[in-house]
């Protein structure tokens, strides 16, 4: 929640960021948001961060699954259907 | 029809797709999908369970479940929902024996996105304004993403959250679950979910910027 009705700060937009690209905070808080980061070269770094940070994330890939439990996992695979 | 309803109608083609091929014995389609989900499940049944080999137990206790129930699944959620929704299930009475607390009720103490030395003091000018600006990293950041190095440091960001925010950011924003999906996943509230997400997301931006500054 900002502290001030009529403006952001930059610590503010550090907390908001995620309620802002999930579209989440309310009408006013989103047009104070933008407001920010149209005028904030930090701000709008910020948030370009958050986004690389959020495909980062997207891309790191699977861990590998414990040869014992894969093992495990695929022979209870394959007797599904005779018992 | 929306990019979103084109995209969710692939990802419904696909999910029938790989539900029939799983019913048809399919071991390769069975080991991929262990594989995707593996690093999820563990954390998610973390949150329940103490320690990482009773975690391991309910993640494979889960896809015990997961092949006994393959014939009775309706697909009125989808795969991954039902699937996780088996484990959370599974975890929770694992979790009960063991007397763990429900671990999304509370959210624990505040964490700031980023440490408060950074922004100017109340008695200063431009209080909460940039002490300096973040670095830009534009012009780095498609490349950094592409970067096994980079990766790494995420990698290693994330497997050191709690496992609450680790959970929600995995759901998130590794296997592309929706926010109602997780919320009715863990039974978690709407806010909560973000306030999980802001932090695990915040605490894996300072990573990368501790790597891409240094």
């Amino acid at each position: 929640m900002p502290e001030s009705p009529d403006r952001v700060t930059c610590q503010e937009v550090t907390e908001l960021v995620t309620g802002f690209l999930e579209g989440a905070l309310p009408a006013d808080e989103t047009a104070l948001f933008e407001q920010h980061i149209n005028f904030c070269g930090g701000c709008d770094w910020y948030v370009d961060e958050m986004r690389t940070t959020i495909a980062a994330v997207g891309r790191i890939g699977e861990e590998d699954v414990p040869p014992e439990l894969r093992d495990r996992l695929l022979a209870a695979f394959r007797d599904r259907g005779r018992s | 029809m929306t990019q979103a309803e084109l995209e969710g109608r692939d990802a419904t083609a696909a999910e029938a797709g790989l539900l029939a091929r799983l019913r048809a014995g399919d071991e390769a389609a069975f080991e991929g999908l262990v594989a995707r989900h593996y690093a999820t499940m563990l954390a998610v049944a973390m949150t329940y369970v103490k320690g990482r080999a009773t975690a391991e137990e309910v993640v494979q206790e889960t896809w015990l479940g997961v092949i006994q129930g393959l014939d009775r699944f309706e697909g009125r959620s989808s795969l991954k929902t039902w699937i996780l929704s088996i484990l959370v299930h599974k975890a929770k009475s694992r979790g009960v024996r063991e007397a763990r607390s429900v671990p999304f009720a509370s959210l624990g103490p505040d964490e700031p996105a980023v440490a408060p030395e950074r922004f100017r003091d109340r008695g200063e000018s431009y209080p909460g304004h940039w002490r300096a600006f973040p670095r830009d990293w534009s012009a780095s950041a498609a490349s950094a993403v592409e970067d096994r190095e980079t990766l790494r440091v995420v990698m290693g960001a994330i497997a050191a959250l709690p496992p609450a925010q680790q959970t929600v950011i995995r759901m998130r924003d590794v296997e592309g679950f929706s926010p109602e999906e997780v919320c009715a996943a863990l039974d978690v509230s709407e806010g909560n979910q973000r306030v999980l997400l802001h932090r695990a997301r915040s605490r894996v931006r300072a990573a990368l910027e501790g790597h891409l500054d240094a």
